[in-house]
């Protein structure tokens, strides 16, 4: 009796679990602001190519915004390295904000520094 | 308590010694971690669907041999990488919710192991007859097996998202 229910249910759990798996927002860009903008701030902590995604952090007007960038390799390649941005100084990022309001976080697809520009999602910049 | 304990993971010689290694450090662990967590679940999935009461036809202590040792060599990969990817950005995960959820699956996972083990019926397997009382056992053990191991892979998933 128990050998016919068990897989039954086993299954049933299992199936549910993947199911429900493309639910949650994605990694990518669907937790992220459909609209593009451009923040200006100061570099707070320098870009770091470790981790999944590379990053920095800015601070505007007081506020210290995460800035995710491309993943390492991408990034490193798009000019971007550990001691390209000082600490203080002045950048614009271009990117696609998080939806939540309350999280200071761009997902970035240019940084703009003086006079240059480091794309890392070139396809992406609108 | 445990954003101190990520806190210092993150500035550990591990830590240290994973951002320090190339661009490409990330991914690659990455990959060990996918085929360790591969070799386990497949491995996990295969016996406890056994013990669940599918594939009448192969012997229970037959199939334990492979899926027990590609379990464990699997979950070896997974921890050590998986240990790694953590101490690599470790503080990014402070509040977040998969990271509990994920370990208590793992802690499930593990000590429904020992308790199989403990078990007459696992330790006789090899005598291939179970008595109706020690074939729901198996079959439940399987079943806690497999909702651990999936809640542990699935809110594993789910951290990246979070």
């Amino acid at each position: 009796m128990n050998s016919r229910i068990l897989p039954r249910i086993a299954f049933m759990v299992f199936a549910m679990g993947t199911a429900a798996l493309p639910v949650a927002a994605h990694h990518g860009w669907a937790g992220q602001s459909d609209t593009q903008t451009r923040v200006t701030g100061k570099v707070h902590k320098p870009v770091s190519l470790d981790g999944p995604h590379a990053s920095l952090q800015i601070v505007v007007d007081g506020q210290v915004w995460d800035v995710t960038l491309a993943p390492p390799a991408r990034t490193q390649n798009a000019g971007l390295l550990p001691a390209t941005l000082k600490v203080g100084e002045e950048v614009t990022i271009l990117g696609n904000r998080s939806r939540d309001p309350k999280r200071f976080e761009m997902k970035t697809v240019r940084v703009t520094a003086g006079s240059r520009n480091f794309d890392v999602y070139p396809d992406r910049i609108k | 308590m445990l954003p101190e304990g990520l806190s210092w993971l993150e500035a550990s010689a591990l830590g240290r010694a994973v951002r320090g290694a190339g661009v490409w450090s990330y991914a690659t662990i990455n990959l060990a971690h996918i085929l360790g967590v591969a070799t386990l679940f497949g491995s996990v999935l295969l016996l406890d669907l056994k013990l669940l009461g599918l594939f009448q036809r192969v012997p229970l202590s037959q199939l334990s041999l492979p899926t027990v040792r590609l379990a464990a060599i699997g979950f070896g990969i997974a921890a050590l990488s998986g240990l790694c990817l953590l101490a690599t950005n470790a503080t990014e995960y402070t509040g977040n919710p998969f990271l509990p959820i994920k370990f208590g699956a793992i802690a499930a996972g593990l000590a429904n192991v020992l308790l199989v083990h403990r078990m007459r019926a696992w330790r006789d397997r090899v005598l291939e007859s179970f008595t109706p009382l020690q074939q729901r056992q198996l079959a439940l053990a399987g079943l806690i097996s497999l909702l651990a191991w999936t809640t542990a892979v699935a809110s594993g998933r789910m951290l990246g998202y979070w």
